[in-house]
């Protein structure tokens, strides 16, 4: 589990199929002072997120992958909750 | 999933015949200076990467690519692939907040 920012997001109609139907959202890592670290990543969320809040995201691409329900899917971020 | 900018295409005449009908591109990742300023097309420092293609990605197009196992992932039988464009990025909304 990885702490971030939403920073922005994104949109794509011509993508792998298992992306459709999902937000896309734009994360910066950041460390517990909310400095940050790295690049930014693609991930998807279901929950809501918008820009400014605090998220802890996924890579483990075998959860994702599960969770869109297709073995195939490219995908490997995944927004697990939304911090208060 | 990683954002980068579509920098150039490499063609092969010999190649694994695993990847017949492919295409190749050189994708120039994004970091904060290029996600801020995305109509500049500035090439960033980080090593570009040679991207696996079926999308129709065209020089100048910013695309998500996926790198690792996740490269693998949409292919029925393994095939030695670094890095898959998942995405062409249509709109880009970016606005760090600090």
């Amino acid at each position: 589990m990885i702490l971030a920012r939403v920073d922005g997001n994104i949109t794509s109609t011509v993508c792998h199929p298992t992306l459709r139907g999902w937000r896309l959202l734009i994360l910066q890592g950041i460390d517990e002072q909310g400095r940050e670290k790295g690049d930014p990543v693609i991930a998807i969320d279901e929950h809501g997120a918008g820009f400014g809040d605090r998220v802890f995201y996924t890579t483990d691409g075998s959860s994702t992958r599960e969770h869109v329900g297709n073995e195939h899917s490219p995908l490997r971020n995944m927004v697990m909750g939304i911090i208060d | 999933m990683r954002l980068g900018r579509v920098i150039g295409r490499v063609t092969l005449s010999r190649q694994d015949p695993a990847f017949r009908g492919a295409r190749w591109l050189i994708v120039s990742p994004m970091s904060r200076p290029q996600l801020s300023r995305p109509d500049e097309e500035i090439v960033s420092a980080s090593a570009s990467a040679v991207v696996y293609d079926d999308l129709g990605a065209g020089r100048g197009d910013i695309i998500g690519f996926v790198e690792g196992a996740e490269a693998t992932a949409p292919f029925d039988r393994p095939t030695p692939i670094d890095a898959y464009n998942a995405a062409i990025i249509e709109n880009l909304n970016y606005q760090p907040a600090n």
